[in-house]
């Protein structure tokens, strides 16, 4: 079920008032919240919920298996377990594929033709982030810095909880599972931050993201035809498209669970003011990025074990976050483009040179954005060969007046991109963040507000697409 | 959820709701005023212009950008306008005849693709052009409704159907685009040196065609026809369909097809489409479905001798 559709207003509209109905028995509330989880997730494909059960399974036993051992062998037994388990499914529906061809082609060059090793298997959606989830927590468990839940549909709608199923946030257990576990009690001021989040989520995906969405995806697709202003415009458009698109998306996330009286972290804090590459991965689908941290940096050792090593662990975690996002050479191209500006910015902080006068500190801001810019390229191209002839033709500098097409396309999406980038430099400049902006706001001025938002959504709103971070 | 929370979301709900249905009205109305004074640009300005001459008009020709292009009615008459709009098909063009005023006399030509009509997937989707009028014309209303074409939305917040269209209408409201009082509704090509280009590379590419040959008129198609058909006996109208040229045509069954069902309802209907076969020259054309100026004349010559022969002098 996409949230920008009738049938999601529809559910959520039911869901909201049983919920609120059966506040004062929690267990009842816990098994709404399941079942229309997994009605949720059904929507799509009822079939790909059994995944959903068993990796759930599987980590509510590793969990309490972890927990009550004293043995360390069998803890990191159950953990392996989790592990291969959930990495497994992963690897099948995602990667095999990706793997069997590259597989393929290498042993092609090799003078060997192994045939067709590919198997046609559909990609389940949100997997790369209930895998990421359920993983948190028996790491977790293993690492001593949380004790598992008894309760086993508590744990369940922790993986299964409907607004970040799908596309995150990828939420810790740490963070969610005790506000499962715990009676909510419904807050005005949630009420408020969450109604003005869902809205300004749906501003951005359905008008900044679905707009700049035409542009992008008339140029991409036939990206041999364009001059190099062409390419760079489209590419500046993809840079806004997918930030609005999935940052949309974790707004009406955490708006949606706010109504529910939950509190998700931030997911995004405005990653386009950023004066280095560094502080861009802080502020970047930070869920994702943080989980990278803690589970995957650290756990190779971090910046513990000596430069080179810390070097070799931030290309790693760089590499691999650019294959969770899909089975392509280009995403990890895109991951290795990141590790490698990531390790110079930690080389050159470590010669401790002088430091840069805050007269020309603005320029990290435009530098961070060409590296990210650079990079989107490899995201949006559709292979690699996409990636070097839209690079090749950039570099050729054909000035030229760059490809239009629909006037009112390239006007409407100028517009709304200078709306949310407006928006954006406010809550920046007054140092306010969205998840907290509608806190203190009276009635009528939350809903004149959302009233100025929705007057915007019907003059400006672009045909919905896919939400880009669903493929992932 | 205690009481006074219950008050409250209630309260913010039903104010967000009456505000947007205030500010919705208000927008509404002051871009109906804008957009009426608009009369340039295919999806706004022409509707109004069709909308201001059509009970006044003898010959109104309908169709898709095969008729825009294609049909100069100052050729044919000087009481005349092209109301072919690029993409239109069946439901838009049926929904404007039935417009029309009752019991005047007038010609009607109705371009329609025989392609188009067997497509199994149409839904009337074109229709969503008139969306615009659809708060302030019953009989646009009902068709938008029966084909589901509305936004579920759309009778609540009535400025839905400027989705998309504000900048439009703001651009062609401050500097209209050509005097509409000497446009007739036809937009002649002047094929650039690259469409040429473009069109004779694609020539040279030999494609195989795999041509169908089983046909069933779609449902919303033959529907329409005959809703017009009923129409025009009704109303005093002189109703013609016709197919226009295109550069090779190489199916030839969905033609035949068409026209039979065209002589079972009894409709005149005219295929031109290998109206250039003996004659073809590269000048007439800007791509194989699109005639040139010059093609253009010379077609809209033949189809006004086709329609003096059938209906009356013109």
């Amino acid at each position: 079920m996409l949230f920008n559709s009738v049938d999601f207003v529809v559910f959520f509209f039911i869901v909201f008032i049983l919920y609120w109905l059966l506040n004062n028995n929690l267990k009842k509330q816990n098994l709404l919240l399941l079942i229309s989880s997994y009605i949720f997730y059904a929507w799509w494909d009822w079939r790909f919920l059994s995944l959903i059960i068993i990796s759930s399974l599987i980590d509510y036993t590793a969990g309490l298996k972890i927990h009550n051992s004293n043995n360390q062998k069998e803890r990191k037994r159950w953990l392996l377990v989790s592990l291969i388990a959930n990495l497994g499914l992963l690897s099948i529906f995602k990667y095999y594929n990706f793997f069997a061809d590259s597989f393929t082609e290498l042993m092609s060059s090799l003078g060997w033709n192994p045939g067709d090793i590919t198997l046609n298997i559909i990609l389940p959606v949100g997997i790369s982030f209930y895998t990421f989830q359920t993983l948190s927590y028996t790491i977790d468990i293993y690492r001593k810095q949380f004790k598992p839940t008894n309760d086993i549909i508590s744990f369940f709608t922790y993986i299964a909880f409907f607004p970040q199923l799908v596309a995150g946030p990828i939420e810790r257990a740490s963070n969610l599972l005790p506000q499962i576990e715990k009676k909510r009690v419904f807050r005005q001021d949630y009420f408020n931050e969450g109604i003005l989040q869902i809205f300004v989520g749906f501003f951005r995906k359905i008008v900044i993201a679905d707009t700049l969405g035409v542009y992008v995806d008339t140029v991409y697709s036939n990206i041999e035809i364009y001059n190099s202003t062409t390419i760079v415009l489209a590419t500046v458009f993809y840079a806004f498209q997918i930030y609005y698109d999935f940052s949309g998306y974790s707004d009406i996330a955490i708006g949606t669970a706010k109504l529910l009286g939950f509190k998700f972290n931030q997911n995004f804090n405005l990653p386009y003011f950023s004066k280095s590459l560094t502080e861009f991965w802080r502020k970047w689908h930070m869920s994702l990025s943080y989980w990278l941290r803690d589970y995957l940096y650290i756990s190779l050792g971090g910046n513990r074990k000596g430069i080179k090593i810390t070097y070799r662990n931030l290309m790693l975690t760089m590499l691999l976050g650019g294959l969770w996002h899909g089975s392509s050479w280009n995403f990890i191209a895109w991951g290795g483009i990141h590790g490698v500006v990531l390790s110079v910015e930690k080389y050159l902080k470590s010669l401790k040179i002088i430091p840069i006068p805050k007269k020309i500190s603005f320029l990290g801001y435009f530098a961070t954005f060409l590296v990210v810019l650079l990079s989107w390229i490899f995201f949006r191209a559709q292979n690699l060969h996409s990636t070097v002839l839209a690079i090749k033709k950039i570099f050729e500098f054909d000035l030229s007046r760059p490809f239009i097409g629909d006037i009112n396309v390239v006007v409407n999406s100028l517009i709304v991109v200078l709306i949310g980038i407006g928006f954006d430099y406010y809550l920046y400049k007054s140092n306010k963040d969205l998840e907290t902006l509608g806190k203190n706001y009276s009635v009528q001025k939350i809903s004149m507000i959302v009233t100025m938002i929705i007057i915007l959504i019907i003059l400006f709103y672009s045909n919905s697409n896919n939400f880009i971070y669903f493929q992932f | 959820m205690k009481k006074q929370n219950l008050i409250y979301v209630l309260k913010v709900v039903f104010l967000i709701l009456l505000f947007s249905f205030i500010l919705d009205k208000i927008v509404f109305f002051s871009l109906n005023k804008i957009s009426d004074r608009v009369y340039t640009g295919q999806s706004i300005g022409k509707l109004n212009q069709f909308l201001n001459i059509k009970d006044t008009t003898k010959l109104l020709i309908f169709g898709s950008s095969r008729a825009n292009h294609e049909i100069d009615p100052t050729l044919l008459t000087n009481s005349g306008f092209n109301m072919g709009v690029d993409g239109r098909a069946i439901a838009y063009n049926a929904t404007l005849i039935k417009l029309l005023p009752k019991l005047k006399k007038q010609i009607i030509l109705l371009h329609i693709d025989p392609e188009n009509a067997f497509k199994k997937n149409y839904k009337g989707k074109d229709l969503d052009a008139l969306i615009i009028k659809y708060n302030r014309n019953k009989i646009i209303r009902n068709e938008i409704d029966k084909l589901k074409q509305d936004n579920i939305f759309q009778k609540f917040y009535w400025s839905l159907c400027y989705n998309g269209k504000l900048l439009g209408i703001l651009r062609n409201y401050l500097f209209p685009k050509y005097n509409y009082k000497k446009y007739f509704g036809y937009d002649p090509i002047f094929p650039t040196e690259i469409q040429k280009k473009i069109f004779y590379n694609k020539l040279k590419k030999k494609r195989k065609i795999i041509c169908k040959e089983n046909f069933k008129i779609n449902k919303i198609y033959n529907d329409y026809l005959n809703e017009i058909k009923e129409f025009c006996k009704k109303n005093n109208k002189e109703l013609i369909i016709f197919t226009s040229p295109v550069y090779n045509d190489r199916c030839k069954t969905d033609n035949k097809i068409f026209n039979e069902i065209m002589k079972q309802k009894k409709i005149k209907y005219f295929d031109f489409t290998d109206f250039f076969k003996n004659n073809n020259k590269l000048e007439y054309w800007k791509d194989e479905e699109h005639l040139s100026n010059k093609g253009a004349v010379l077609f809209t010559n033949k189809l006004k001798k086709i329609i003096e022969f059938y209906t009356c002098k013109l």
